[in-house]
């Protein structure tokens, strides 16, 4: 320091600041650890909420983009379907061929052929 | 601090506290804590005029210093590297506001003055000092303060202030020289 030979008020300046130089703030530190444990828990909730988020991110990506069906789980989803649709047309026209199996011993060509052939018809 | 100077007990301890704060020891930076603030909270209430204010930037001081505490290294005295924190969030609240601090300092009466005239006068006195350095350029501001409350040496300012002590040293002479321009009144002209 260069004040070696103070005058009045190098004194008076020195004391001026000296008596505000320290400042007792009752409780100070321990409004500095309760902010700096609110700002832990604060950057504790953004670290969780950001892996968490990336996790979801990584699942829901992971569920609905990557995951491509098999070649044999979509002939046997084809199969299914083709089976599903088309038993019911089979059956309908299985059906009336059975229905015309069953006629068509009751009406024999021949005898349709008889019939109209015969001179009187 | 250069190496082949001896660590005083103080700067032990405080070294002791940080590796525990570093360690997350809440208790260690309670007690660091108690031992710094007051001298930081005066040093700031200097620079801003405020003491709220002086109060906030000194809490963000710490939690700034509990922060880094695992990268503070022991080459700086800790009461020094908490001021030069300070004096960078100082310069952040003077660009902030867009202005130097308020010239209307808070005023405190001092509790264990007995007669109400010299208290008076005291007062007086040191509102008319703060009013003063309040109208400081910052960096002499900064200089006076720190040589003259803090008693810091010039070295350890200049460490703080990121400048030569050769620019410190003419802070500070043009300091006390605006300073009894200001209080010419006082102290007749200089």
């Amino acid at each position: 320091m260069d004040n070696t030979n103070p005058s009045t008020f190098e004194r008076d300046l020195s004391a001026a600041l000296s008596r505000k130089a320290a400042v007792v703030v009752p409780g100070f530190a321990d409004r500095v650890v309760e902010g700096v444990q609110v700002k832990r828990r604060r950057a504790n909730v953004i670290r969780w909420s950001s892996w968490i988020t990336t996790a979801a991110a990584a699942c829901f990506f992971t569920v609905f983009l990557t995951k491509e069906p098999s070649e044999e789980s979509l002939i046997k989803q084809t199969h299914a379907l083709l089976a599903s649709d088309e038993s019911a047309q089979f059956n309908e026209i299985l059906g009336l061929a059975n229905d015309l199996s069953v006629l068509a011993p009751v009406i024999e060509k021949s005898t349709l052929v008889d019939v109209l052939t015969s001179p009187g018809s | 601090m250069s190496q082949e100077e001896p660590l005083l007990p103080d700067d032990v301890e405080d070294k002791r506290l940080m590796l525990l704060v570093a360690g997350g020891d809440d208790d260690a930076l309670r007690l660091l804590v108690h031992r710094h603030h007051p001298r930081l909270v005066g040093y700031l209430r200097g620079e801003v005029g405020s003491q709220a204010t002086a109060e906030e930037l000194a809490m963000e001081v710490f939690i700034r210093l509990h922060r880094a505490a695992n990268r503070w290294r022991p080459e700086a005295k800790l009461s020094t590297y908490l001021i030069h924190i300070a004096r960078n969030l100082v310069l952040n609240e003077w660009r902030r506001r867009g202005r130097k601090p308020t010239t209307a300092l808070d005023s405190t009466p001092e509790p264990g003055d007995h007669s109400q005239t010299s208290a008076r006068r005291l007062n007086e006195l040191d509102e008319a000092f703060q009013r003063a350095i309040a109208q400081l350029p910052p960096e002499q501001r900064t200089a006076i303060l720190l040589v003259v409350q803090q008693e810091l040496a010039y070295e350890d300012i200049a460490e703080i202030m990121d400048a030569p002590v050769s620019s410190v040293k003419t802070w500070i002479h043009r300091a006390r020289g605006r300073l009894r321009e200001l209080l010419k009144d006082f102290y007749g002209p200089a």
